[in-house]
């Protein structure tokens, strides 16, 4: 037996950390009688300080010492707990990795997470605005397993190459997904359940075909899964010690909650949701001690600073850490690059740096410059030689002078010149003449020689703006209007003179002291449908702030010099411009906040947060192309029904019990309400903390976002069927119906494992599917299987 | 003390409500009548009363309470409704508007008396009701928003009216199931269902009630000297007069509404055929058309969905990247000559003598206007990706064989003649077997936001069931037939669906600045009621509103420090009155919460005035704290000093509020003259925000 106890004690960690404290603790006690308190294990049998406590510690202690006693005997077995905890483990590595690298075509949204993966063996920049970890997982073993990141991964279902290492890509999520077995059955244990209810439910979640699904692609939620549902046991763990706190393990545990709980925020930001969780049970606890007597004030807020220290220092350090490998790993320019700032874009190697290099740094009198709408779409400011219709669509008229628009791709017509008003000479002399801010400018556009203008005359698609034009003078009393204001936004840290790239500026009409704005809408056709460019009232806004970002002095004054110039001149390059990490932390934070919500097109296998409980529609996430083998994400069915069930049947009883109490009718003692208490405190807490806010999200949604939530409801199934089995036996004292309870629930499981083998096909995508097979499976008239035609 | 001498306090009580009152009557009843012209959104509500007044049916968002309220008042002081309304600004003239106005504000005057009886009911301070009432009544923003013929004074005055009643009926002044009791029991019922019939805003009051009602029931439950029938008394009482009685008083003012509009009018194209045949002057009320369609009759077709609309086209195509460019086929609510198609047979153009169209055959529809087909083919529909395209397709008639579509009627077996308007009918694409549904979602702008068409391969589809609305054709005689009345419950749920859908379609236009929540409490912009030269600005009085800020941050902390403070067993018992205190704050911190957070998570389009219910909440609170704050500081000082800091106290903010109203009245009462940029202006120095516009 000593032999087996040694070769576990590596793998697994919560309970050889309670034999060793319980070692521990002996050695101690010789030692020193008042130590004790630090290790806090089995204290309650012996102790004789117990006594003193009153009553509430009492209650706590209570069950704790029912956990004790309950964890002397299993002591004896422990043998058989690891072995339970590794069985389960096992058989979740066999199902998880059962032919992985099978299909060998990319599935769903492998498309984008492996195309990231790829761009991190290649150091590639990209923009996504889901946080970094879990590619950096898969991505630090895809690395190691000599992954070039050349395959081009291009729509779902193309075949993957020889040259991808696809065991190594999917080996991360599946280990991840596997280990979510174990930490659940010692979650169970760690909240007070019995063995057999921990097994249980780690068994329902083994046998549960979409977190099967989920767990064997290049996905993130099982990480996500994993980081909540271990910090949460971490959590639970740490709730041993509150009562004595600073010792080793307190720290241990707590530390250990909130770096799993970042690293569940840093997987995917829906991790936010555990979190809250966890800061919820922690305030729930800190509620629960003030209210006792034996701590002093100061302690109490000493404990409160010691928590709290660990709960943010922690969290923020793992989130830069994780941020600053991630800009530091992606230093060469690439395909979203575009999104960021020019700023952003000229500190990457090889990115708007190879263009930009070698700019004059200050915008002086002279200066021929593109402008680039900075925030949100990118585009630059843009005239030709073509006019607003004199009349539109909806019969107002226009000033009919020169369009100006806001053009998304980069072309001579995005040259302008700054221009004094007072000065005509155009070539830049030194000392140049540099513009600061609060300057009044022209702007002369390169090709045409206009000035950018703008008057009282409705803009064409925002009639409630003024519209913008290159002016001509048509002799028709209405004079140019001309002038602009230089602000610089950010002149606090680059100073007020105009710089390129780095300065954030608006440009103020001085007539009417509005200013430029990218309006977001599109002109029709006799705008070749690019962007409109009007002037805006409201003025602190985003789509009014521009910046240089090409950049070259004027040198002759000839204006065909000049066109011949603008037309073939390449830049001069020199050097690339530096951010440090703040900066782009910040700026990729930004971005990563205000993104994502342009798509608003629904997706084919999109979903309802209210379809979900009922699982109404699944996801094809792949199908063989000449066979109907597929894989499609679905739940299994009796699991995910009996759990919406017993939500709704744990309510009941907890207003029951609420009403009864209310009245003083004690149907359980306190021990046992206490239990029956906390499950819902912290299983159907955490259902809703990741349910809930789904009705809000204007994102597209998936059943995938459902499966946090789903595994806290079959959590707190199962503590409810333990529930339900004391109370038949030890409350209504019927035996056999307590019998026949656990008889129906063994059946109740031998369904949940048929339709299980059921889905497999549909998890594992191996067997070649018929149409009647295909039909036989659709079980409900919503699921929207694939099925070829011949 | 008071007790001592109840009548002096009994004379002081009413001295002060009765000064209260005549404020009120003094702040909301000047210069009422001006401008004599249309302000803001009187001319939606003002020109829906009148639609009442001429039973004219019509469509909107809201229910009908508020507008019938408006009109019944228009009609009582002798308005006929003529008056257009047709945009803000026009002047009245001779209309006599005066009966909406001063309706609208007695409604809206009645606001500030209801508040001071409910500080009242729920501290007995009189302090705290004063202040309370104060704060309320010197609001610059709801003397605006209270004088015009709008929606929102009947809506914040039956807010109001349904709180009061709430906490009068949990107060343990009123005796439990005494007359009084149940009358105000009932009055709150009455208030509820005028609230949520005025907008549909007014659920969260009765969810606040709702809150309220538990709450109570919850204590009497506790109370263990009283056996538990007690409690299931209670229960039964409010479920009748919260519950039932209120949904009988909506029910009934929807048979109203749906009785009094009887003549048809530009509403009718949201609701169905049946529906439309109910109205009199309605080209289906007491039809007059062909009663059976034939080839080449020029037919509309609505779908049968409740909302559906008519089957429209237009000269415009799909945009690039959705499906083939081809031309633009929706649903459309409204009448036009773009909804009207031709049924011709599926192989020819020529039609000889009458042919009646039976279930089962294969025809083609031929837009009039633009003479092209009704299409579809093998390309995801624009936003339901599952379905096919449907598409205006050919030229003068002329298409493919995916024009092709089959005519099946419900119910029927094949063969049977088609009728107007009674025949449900499916048509069925020939070539790929899917039907015409309309989805019901909404088109992006290059559609003009009319609503999408498909082709939906599960031919069961409820929305896929369409009906010919009118059906033109000479060689058949027209004959009158009376189309199948909808019963009132009928009429009853379809407008409720309508309705539904018109509040789903409100959302913010692309690239339209739309007020934004958090813009709200701190005051950020108003909203013009008047321009021109004599202009009103719907804007709080700063002062009350940053002071209800911050009171409402300091509910939080005193809150909070109570809370720890009694947990930790430092304080075993509040005294009474402060107890009480607190948790009538509570409530309010519950209501303003309530009516201000749900704004967030709305997609639709929202408004500054949106703000006001919650407002008032907020307003009311900080009464109650000011009073409890009052009677705690000065205990820091002497108690010599005590009572001097007091006073100061109370009068430092009172005169803050008056002086502060005094500045920004003109908001409400009218200014004339430059702008407040310009240093010759009367409210030059007053432009405290930069987003300020006045």
């Amino acid at each position: 037996m000593d032999t087996v106890k040694n070769r576990k004690n590596g793998k697994i960690k919560p309970k050889t950390t309670k034999l060793e404290s319980e070692e521990k603790y002996v050695e101690k006690l010789i030692e020193n009688g008042k130590l004790e308190r630090q290790e806090g294990d089995g204290e309650s049998t012996s102790d004789t300080t117990e006594n003193k406590q009153d009553c509430k510690e009492e209650k706590i202690n209570n069950l704790r010492s029912f956990e004790y006693s309950t964890a002397g005997k299993i002591c004896r077995i422990s043998c058989e707990v690891d072995l339970i905890s590794i069985c389960l483990f096992v058989c979740a590595l066999l199902t998880r990795m059962y032919k992985l690298q099978e299909p060998k075509n990319i599935v769903f949204d492998e498309l984008h997470y492996g195309k990231y993966v790829s761009l991190y063996m290649r150091n590639t920049f990209f923009f996504d605005s889901h946080p970094p970890l879990g590619k950096q997982l898969i991505a630090a073993i895809a690395y190691y397993s000599g992954f070039d990141g050349k395959y081009k991964f291009d729509r779902i279902g193309s075949t993957y190459s020889d040259s991808v290492p696809l065991f190594a890509l999917r080996f991360v999520p599946a280990f991840c997904g596997s280990l979510i077995i174990p930490v659940v059955y010692h979650l169970m244990l760690e909240i007070g359940l019995s063995q057999w209810t921990s097994l249980l439910a780690s068994l329902l979640l083994l046998l549960d075909n979409a977190v099967l699904t989920q767990s064997r692609f290049i996905l993130m939620e099982s990480m996500l899964l994993l980081f909540a549902l271990f910090g949460l046991l971490a959590l639970l763990k740490f709730r041993k010690y509150y009562e004595n706190p600073y010792g080793l393990f307190w720290w241990l545990w707590l530390t250990l909650a909130s770096i799993s709980f970042t690293c569940a925020l840093c997987v995917k930001y829906t991790g936010f949701y555990s979190c809250c969780l966890g800061l919820a049970i922690l305030a729930r606890d800190y509620w629960i001690a003030l209210s006792s007597p034996k701590l002093s004030d100061r302690t109490l807020f000493i404990r409160f600073l010691a928590q709290a220290f660990v709960g943010v220092v922690v969290p923020f350090l793992v989130y830069l850490g994780i941020f600053y490998v991630h800009l530091n790993l992606l230093y060469k320019a690439g395909p979203h690059d575009s999104i960021m700032t020019s700023a952003f874009q000229a500190s990457l190697e090889g990115g708007l740096a190879s263009i930009t290099k070698g700019q004059p740094l200050v915008v002086a009198h002279g200066s021929q410059i593109t402008l680039r709408h900075t925030h949100g779409r990118t585009c630059w400011l843009h005239s030709h030689a073509h006019v607003y219709p004199i009349r539109y669509a909806d019969k107002r008229g226009s000033s009919h002078q020169q369009q100006v628009t806001c053009y998304s791709f980069k072309d001579v017509n995005n040259w302008w010149i700054v221009k004094r008003p007072n000065k005509n000479d155009l070539v830049v002399e030194q000392p140049v003449d540099a513009i600061k801010h609060g300057d009044v400018v022209q702007l002369v556009h390169g090709l045409t020689s206009r000035a950018l203008n703008s008057h009282d005359v409705a803009a064409p698609m925002s009639p409630q703006c003024q519209e913008v034009s290159c002016y001509i003078d048509y002799n028709v009393s209405m004079p140019a209007q001309n002038l602009w204001k230089v602000e610089i936004l950010n002149k606090e840290q680059n100073g007020d003179t105009w710089h390129t790239i780095q300065s954030l500026v608006r440009l103020i009409h001085v007539d009417s002291n509005q200013a430029l704005k990218y309006s977001g809408r599109q002109l029709p056709d006799w705008g070749f449908h690019q962007h409109e460019v009007v002037a805006d009232r409201i003025i602190n806004q985003d789509d009014t702030v521009w910046n240089v970002e090409e950049h070259r002095y004027t040198k002759s004054e000839d204006q065909k010099d000049r066109e011949r110039d603008m037309i073939t001149a390449e830049m001069i390059p020199t050097a690339a411009t530096t951010l440090s990490f703040w900066d782009k932390f910040f700026e990729l934070q930004y971005k990563m906040l205000f993104s994502g919500t342009e798509s608003v097109q629904n997706h084919m296998y999109s979903s309802e947060p209210l379809e979900w409980p009922l699982m109404s529609r699944g996801i094809a996430y792949w199908v063989a192309s000449n066979s109907n083998a597929q894989i499609h994400l679905l739940g299994n069915l009796v699991i995910w029904y009996s759990a919406t069930l017993s939500l709704l049947i744990y309510c009941s009883f907890l207003v029951f019990y609420l009403l009864r109490r209310h009245r003083l009718c004690f149907d359980l003692d306190e021990k046992n309400w206490e239990k029956f208490r906390f499950l819902g405190e912290v299983f159907l807490a955490g259902y809703l903390f990741h349910y809930l806010p789904y009705f809000f999200v204007e994102r597209t949604l998936f059943l995938h976002h459902y499966l946090p939530a789903f595994c806290f409801k079959v959590l707190l199934m199962t503590g409810l069927i333990e529930h339900l089995y004391f109370v038949l036996r030890d409350i209504l004292k019927l035996r056999f119906i307590a019998y026949m309870f656990i008889i129906l629930l063994l059946l109740w499981v031998g369904l949940v494992f048929n339709v299980f083998r059921r889905f497999t096909v549909l998890s594992y995508g191996t067997t070649q599917l018929t149409t009647t097979d295909i039909v036989a499976l659709r079980w409900k008239d919503t699921w929207d299987f694939i099925v070829h035609k011949n | 003390m008071a007790k001592s001498v109840p009548v002096k306090q009994n004379r002081n009580w009413l001295l002060a409500f009765g000064s209260i009152c005549l404020l009120t009557i003094v702040t909301r009843f000047y210069k009422v009548t001006e401008p004599p012209h249309v302000c803001w959104d009187e001319t939606h509500f003002g020109k829906m009363g009148s639609w009442y007044i001429n039973r004219t049916f019509f469509f909107d968002v809201h229910p009908p309470l508020g507008k019938m309220l408006i009109g019944l008042s228009g009609y009582l002081t002798g308005y006929d409704g003529s008056f257009p309304f047709d945009k803000p600004g026009d002047k009245y003239e001779n209309t006599s508007y005066i009966g909406m106005r001063v309706f609208c504000t007695a409604l809206g005057a009645s606001i500030v008396p209801m508040s001071f009886l409910t500080v009242d009911e729920m501290t007995q301070s009189m302090t705290a009701s004063v202040l309370s009432s104060l704060f309320i009544l010197f609001d610059v923003g709801l003397i605006t928003l209270t004088q015009y013929i709008l929606l929102d004074p009947l809506l914040l005055c039956f807010l109001m009216g349904s709180v009061l009643g709430a906490i009068k009926v949990s107060s343990k002044r009123n005796k439990e199931f005494s007359v009084k009791w149940w009358s105000w029991l009932a009055f709150t019922g009455l208030m509820l269902a005028c609230c949520i019939s005025v907008k549909f805003v007014g659920l969260f009051i009765v969810l606040l009630v709702g809150l309220i009602t538990i709450g109570d029931l919850w204590s009497i439950l506790g109370d263990l000297s009283r056996p538990v029938s007690v409690t299931m008394k209670h229960l039964i009482a409010r479920t009748i007069c919260l519950i039932l009685w209120p949904i009988f008083l909506y029910v009934a003012f929807f048979y109203i509404h749906l009785t009094v509009l009887n003549r048809s009018g530009n509403g009718d194209g949201f609701y169905s055929s049946a529906f439309q045949s109910q109205l009199i002057g309605n080209s289906l009320h007491n039809a007059s058309m062909p009663r059976l369609v034939a080839y080449g009759a020029v037919v509309t077709i609505k779908n049968h969905r409740t909302g559906g609309g008519y089957l429209h086209s237009h000269y415009h195509l799909y945009p690039e990247g959705i499906g083939a460019r081809q031309q633009q086929i929706t649903t459309y609510t409204h009448k036009d000559d773009n909804n009207k198609w031709i049924i011709k047979k599926y192989n020819t153009n020529k039609i000889k003598g009458v042919s009646i169209l039976r279930s089962g055959d294969l025809i083609r529809l031929e837009h009039v206007p633009t003479k092209r087909n009704l299409h579809s083919h093998k390309e995801q529909a624009p936003i339901m990706k599952k379905h096919f395209q449907i598409t205006g397709y050919g030229e003068n008639g002329t298409g493919d064989a995916n024009d092709v579509w089959r005519v099946s009627v419900v119910g029927v077996p094949d063969g049977t003649e088609v009728a107007t308007v009674s025949s449900k009918l499916r048509l069925i694409h020939y070539l790929q077997s899917c039907a015409l549904t309309s989805t019901g979602k909404q088109l992006p702008k290059w559609a003009y936001e009319q609503q999408e068409v498909s082709c939906n391969p599960n031919l069961r589809d409820a929305n896929a069931v369409w009906n010919v609305e009118e059906n033109f054709f000479e060689k058949l005689p027209n004959v009158s037939f009376k189309v199948y009345a909808p019963s009132f419950i009928e009429r009853f749920f379809e407008s409720h669906a309508v309705m539904f859908q018109g509040n789903a379609g409100l959302k913010p236009k692309e690239g339209e600045v739309t007020s934004r929540p958090w813009q709200w409490p701190i005051n950020y912009r108003g909203q013009f009621f008047s321009g021109s030269a004599y202009r009103i600005y719907l804007l709080g009085n700063p002062v009350i509103w940053w002071g209800n800020l911050i009171f409402l941050a300091l509910f939080v902390l005193v809150f909070s420090i109570n809370a720890i403070k009694q947990q930790r067993g430092y304080i075993k018992s509040f005294s009474d009155s402060h107890k009480q205190e607190l948790v009538a704050c509570a409530w309010l911190f519950l209501a303003w919460m309530l009516h201000y957070i749900p704004f967030w998570a709305m997609g639709r389009v929202l408004y500054f005035h949106h703000y006001f219910p919650a407002l008032l909440f907020n307003s009311m609170l900080s009464g109650i704290l000011l009073d409890y704050l009052l009677e705690e500081v000065p205990k820091f000082f002497s108690p010599k000093l005590a009572a001097t800091v007091y006073h100061t106290m109370l009068v430092l903010i009172l005169s803050c509020i008056v002086y502060s109203f005094h500045l920004f009245s003109p908001l409400a009462y009218g200014m004339n003259g430059p702008s407040a940029n310009e240093a010759n202006s009367t409210m030059y120095g007053l432009k405290w925000l930069d987003s300020w516009e006045f």
